[in-house]
């Protein structure tokens, strides 16, 4: 398997996880809240891990994640951080709302292509990746390239 | 035996409340983590400097119940949390159980997506953590 889509499925896994781990129900909240706690750092530091590595990838400008268009993991500081945000809430609206009219299921992917950059938005359980790189970058390649 | 098993409980619902409060501590940026009471007194904090405790209790209560006033106004019913942006900061504040609130002080380099996220899915563990520890 190319290396970004088992980095992405290794996400959704322990993502799944995370989720499953939530809908426990044992007379000992005590062990529940804790295995909880374990699952959700388990997932959040791998989306860290996998930001920061993208944004290491030759020809990728910058990836961040975000939780509800907030930021919640990003690969380096940069100026258009909350824009990035707002874009991508702006987007899953009009994507979800067409998904829905055309029966596309849930949400995976948005890509923007503007004249200079693009953007794309990958769904990890709750939360969105943002990848941003210039145009003429072949995303889909760029991110297959093992980063060192 | 019997007596002794629920204090044993209690205790460790208490350690349990501390550890999750640790465990916001190691966000990036979070300088404070606490439990305050209806009447804005501390009963559980974390934090990684010297911070006026009585404060913090009594602004968050007061903070709180102002915003949820104004959400009453507008008709938008429960408030689930108040995210105070400050020149240094933030101040995310969010209601448990029983009056009990959860405040997070901030630094600005604080990701507030994931400071909000940890939040929201801390809350749900954290009301079934105080309803048993009120209960016993």
């Amino acid at each position: 398997m190319p290396w970004f889509q088992a980095q992405m499925a290794e996400l959704q896994r322990l993502a799944e996880e995370y989720a499953l781990s939530q809908q426990q129900t044992a007379s000992n909240i005590v062990n529940v809240s804790e295995k909880m706690r374990l699952k959700r750092a388990e997932f959040i530091d791998a989306v860290q891990v996998l930001v920061d590595k993208i944004g290491k990838i030759k020809g990728i400008s910058a990836c961040a994640a975000y939780h509800d268009g907030l930021i919640l993991a990003q690969s380096a500081h940069s100026a258009a951080i909350d824009a990035f945000g707002a874009t991508l809430q702006e987007s899953a609206r009009a994507a979800q709302q067409g998904a829905a009219l055309l029966g596309l299921g849930e949400l995976e992917q948005i890509v923007i292509v503007g004249a200079k950059n693009k953007v794309a938005m990958l769904s990890i359980g709750p939360l969105m990746l943002c990848i941003s790189s210039p145009k003429q970058i072949n995303l889909a390649l760029a991110l297959n390239r093992r980063p060192h | 035996m019997s007596n002794i098993h629920p204090l044993d409980t209690r205790k460790s619902q208490s350690g349990e409340i501390d550890a999750i409060l640790r465990n916001l501590m190691g966000i990036q940026g979070v300088s404070a983590a606490a439990i305050v009471d209806n009447d804005g007194f501390v009963t559980h904090i974390q934090r990684d400097s010297e911070i006026n405790t009585d404060a913090i209790g009594a602004s968050v209560q007061v903070v709180f119940g102002a915003a949820a006033r104004a959400a009453q106004h507008v008709g938008h019913h429960a408030t689930n949390m108040v995210i105070c942006e400050n020149a240094e900061g933030f101040i995310l504040s969010t209601p448990v159980e029983a009056g009990f609130m959860l405040a997070l002080v901030t630094q600005r380099d604080a990701l507030l997506g994931r400071v909000r996220f940890e939040l929201k899915e801390t809350i749900p563990v954290l009301k079934k953590l105080f309803s048993h520890y009120l209960t016993h």
